[in-house]
């Protein structure tokens, strides 16, 4: 993943990036406040340089593919995502996204992108032999080694803090995300999760997807 | 109205309460009473020569303390503060302030005058808070009394009385009254009457007559403590009808409105002239020039001979080397800050649980809550927004700043509702206490903790369980935290503390950091 991005964007580019973010990220200062508010708030719950946050439950952005990061923002705008009254961290997501503009979104994944990708400690355990024949169905789209097809539109999973796949695993199957008409891969998502059940189920195909970090 | 109560109906209460077991478990403990002690006096040495920076991440209360404290010495301290402001959860919200809430940031709209603020965070100094007390003394911070209990004050709970409003004083005085009157029948009878000697049993029951105001019968008749019904001055008082004891029951809001006085809000509570946050401009007249705002911390790394910290300011990434290192910044976000913590520290840091405490303020056109004889004090709901609190500062002023809402904890309820939804409950619930409340308020603020910029939390909960208290395994992760990194990184703060919450577990939490840093120089210097 974090070569995808290397090719992504030039060398020059992600140096400067932190200065393009700071230069082009809508700044509104409030009226009767002298402090200037800007949308930089997201090293404040998913952690130094975007590398997650097991205690706020914010995953690691760094690394992460400008296209995902794109629509997931968009998601949160448009109540796509983070909608749903138990989805408690989606509805913080969401409330910071609301207010974004797109020029706002693409100022946002620029900045998300200087940063460095360092992999995250693992949490989740599970059989990783019963999750690798679950992972078999997920393979399609999110390819053999979890690193992702853009094509499909599936993220990559392999780099992704393992605890933050298994909530998403069990938003989907709980209905808080990918439920909403307009959700399409959100949909599809609900339809591949229904096979793992249980907790169990889940565990072992994420312990799966992290152990493919590697490969 | 209602007479008397039934026997049956005690006995239930009785259990409810633990039962007279219970309550002479506790009796026999009344002479352990903790003698009063005085605030801690530190006596640091002076630093080693060689070993004098300090680094403190993030500017709260307990870091100003050892900013303060360590400057006085000699030591070099640089503070490094991620928002525009110091204070952390003590924040005095007044005109053209920013509340930095992510995705919501609003600016305090109030008028400009100086009684016209709200303490968002820290709110109360009760008089046995005495080392924080010191320091108000020590920086020249004016204090005032803060009025907490108001018998005059409503409360409301839509289970009782229909939804209506009732004045504090009449629930406790008739919910006393009845108290008493069962207690008194129950002394009476033989069996509970066992425990006791002729002239014990005569001392209790005199103290529960006037506990409850009862009649010589021993019956609870209503009584003048809670007002007159009309009358009183000039001519004879006419007592108020009771409520009967089954409407008070159905509320159980009793549970707070009879404790009060008690734990924390027993002692006489005080509140800075101005605003809480006159402390943490105290403190900044000592220190103001050490600290560098908008200095986010990336990074760190406790070495043998001291602490690098990596912090991004001004669009750039700076470095700083220190001997030293405290750190109050919250553990839950420490565990997102890359650093070199031993994994016991970093299990411990993830074990702390953000605490989700909102307040929510209005500016009052008038005081109309004074023409209602209601001078300073809170009014009790069973509603979300659970309190309004009146000002007990700008009395008889045109305006005032009221707290519409305190939800202390046990839910993000109104923090996950967009900022219209939320004034809009607030002003719903309040109109049940004062029914022309939204027409008298406007420039609300909301202050949700859980999405405060560089903070997301409220007070630090370590305890799974309040009703279990602290297991021992969480008293291993508390003892974890707040043992130093190598002896050059301190965690500090209340939520290095087994009471969180009160600005004097901050204070006392940064002693006991420097204390234990000053037994390390000593040690080193010898």
């Amino acid at each position: 993943m974090k070569n995808q991005i290397k090719r992504a964007i030039p060398k020059q580019i992600r140096r400067s990036a932190l200065f393009l973010m700071l230069s082009l990220t809508a700044s509104i200062c409030l009226s009767a406040s002298n402090e200037v508010v800007d949308n930089k708030y997201c090293t404040t719950c998913h952690g130094s340089d975007g590398r997650g946050n097991e205690a706020i439950q914010a995953p690691i952005l760094a690394g992460m593919e400008d296209w995902y990061l794109v629509r997931q923002l968009e998601n949160y705008r448009g109540n796509i995502r983070g909608f749903h009254p138990s989805d408690e961290r989606g509805i913080a997501m969401q409330a910071m996204a609301k207010n974004l503009s797109d020029e706002d979104i693409i100022d946002l994944v620029q900045w998300i992108k200087t940063w460095e990708y360092s992999p995250p400690d693992t949490t989740v355990t599970g059989d990783k032999t019963e999750g690798e024949k679950l992972y078999a169905s997920c393979a399609a789209c999110h390819g053999e080694n979890a690193d992702g097809n853009e094509t499909l539109g599936a993220p990559p999973l392999a780099y992704q803090n393992d605890w933050y796949l298994v909530t998403q695993l069990k938003n989907f199957l709980n209905g808080y995300r990918g439920t909403h008409e307009s959700d399409t891969f959100g949909q599809q998502m609900v339809a591949m999760a229904r096979p793992l059940k249980d907790d169990s189920g889940i565990r072992n195909v994420v312990a799966y997807i992290t152990s493919l970090r590697s490969k | 109205m209602k007479s008397h109560v039934k026997r049956r109906e005690f006995l239930n209460l009785l259990a409810a309460f633990g039962g007279t077991g219970a309550a002479l478990t506790a009796g026999a403990t009344l002479n352990l009473l903790p003698s009063a002690s005085r605030a801690n006096s530190l006596s640091l040495s002076s630093p080693n020569p060689n070993k004098k920076s300090v680094v403190i991440l993030g500017g709260g209360l307990s870091g100003l303390t050892v900013a303060h404290e360590l400057t006085k010495k000699g030591y070099e301290c640089s503070i490094l503060e991620a928002s525009h402001r110091c204070g952390g959860r003590i924040f005095t919200v007044r005109h053209g302030d920013l509340i930095d809430e992510i995705g919501n940031p609003q600016v305090c709209d109030f008028d400009d005058e100086p009684h016209m603020y709200f303490n968002a965070g820290a709110a109360r100094i009760p008089s046995s808070h005495k080392n924080i007390l010191k320091y108000c003394k020590e920086l020249g911070v004016d204090l005032e009394v803060f009025i907490n209990e108001n018998k005059s004050a409503y409360v409301q709970d839509d289970k009782m009385l229909s939804g209506s409003r009732i004045r504090n004083i009449d629930f406790t005085t008739n919910m006393r009254g009845f108290m008493a009157e069962l207690m008194a029948k129950a002394l009476t009878h033989e069996e509970l009457n066992q425990p006791f000697s002729d002239s014990e049993a005569e001392s209790l029951l005199s103290s529960i007559r006037s506990f409850g105001d009862l009649k010589e019968n021993d019956l609870y008749e209503g009584s003048f403590r809670a007002g007159y019904k009309s009358g009183g001055f000039l001519k004879h008082g006419v007592q108020k009808d009771m409520i009967a004891f089954r409407d008070l029951l159905k509320s159980r809001l009793g549970r707070q409105l009879l404790s009060a006085n008690e734990g924390d809000t027993g002692p006489i509570l005080m509140q800075p002239v101005g605003g809480m946050d006159k402390i943490i401009s105290g403190f900044l007249s000592q220190v103001g020039d050490r600290v560098k705002y908008r200095a986010v911390v990336n990074s760190v790394e406790v070495l043998d001979s001291g602490v690098k910290v990596t912090y991004d300011h001004d669009g750039a990434r700076h470095s700083l080397d220190a001997d030293y290192c405290f750190n109050c910044i919250p553990t839950h976000l420490m565990v997102g800050i890359t650093n070199n913590f031993p994994d016991e520290y970093k299990t411990a840091m993830k074990y702390v649980r953000r605490g989700d405490a909102y307040k929510a303020a209005f500016q009052a056109k008038s005081r109309f809550w004074e023409d209602q004889e209601i001078y300073g004090g809170i009014s009790w709901s069973d509603s979300p927004s659970r309190q309004i609190w009146y000002p007990s500062h700008g009395i008889h002023k045109p305006k005032g700043i009221l707290l519409g809402a305190y939800d202390y904890g046990g839910g993000i309820f109104h923090t996950k509702m967009s900022q219209n939804d939320r004034i809009e409950a607030h002003l719903s619930d309040a109109e049940k206490l004062h029914p022309d409340f939204r027409s008298n308020v406007e420039k609300p603020i909301t202050v949700a903790w859980h999405r405060m910029n560089h903070m997301l939390g409220c007070s630090a909960r370590w305890q799974r369980s309040f009703s279990a208290g602290w297991t021992h395994e969480e008293e291993k992760l508390y003892e974890t935290l707040r043992a130093p990194v190598n002896n050059r990184h301190f965690f500090i703060g209340d939520q290095i503390s087994m009471h969180s919450a009160w600005q004097e577990s901050a204070v006392m939490s940064a002693q006991w950091a420097l204390t234990t840093m000053d037994a390390q120089v000593r040690h080193e210097m010898a």
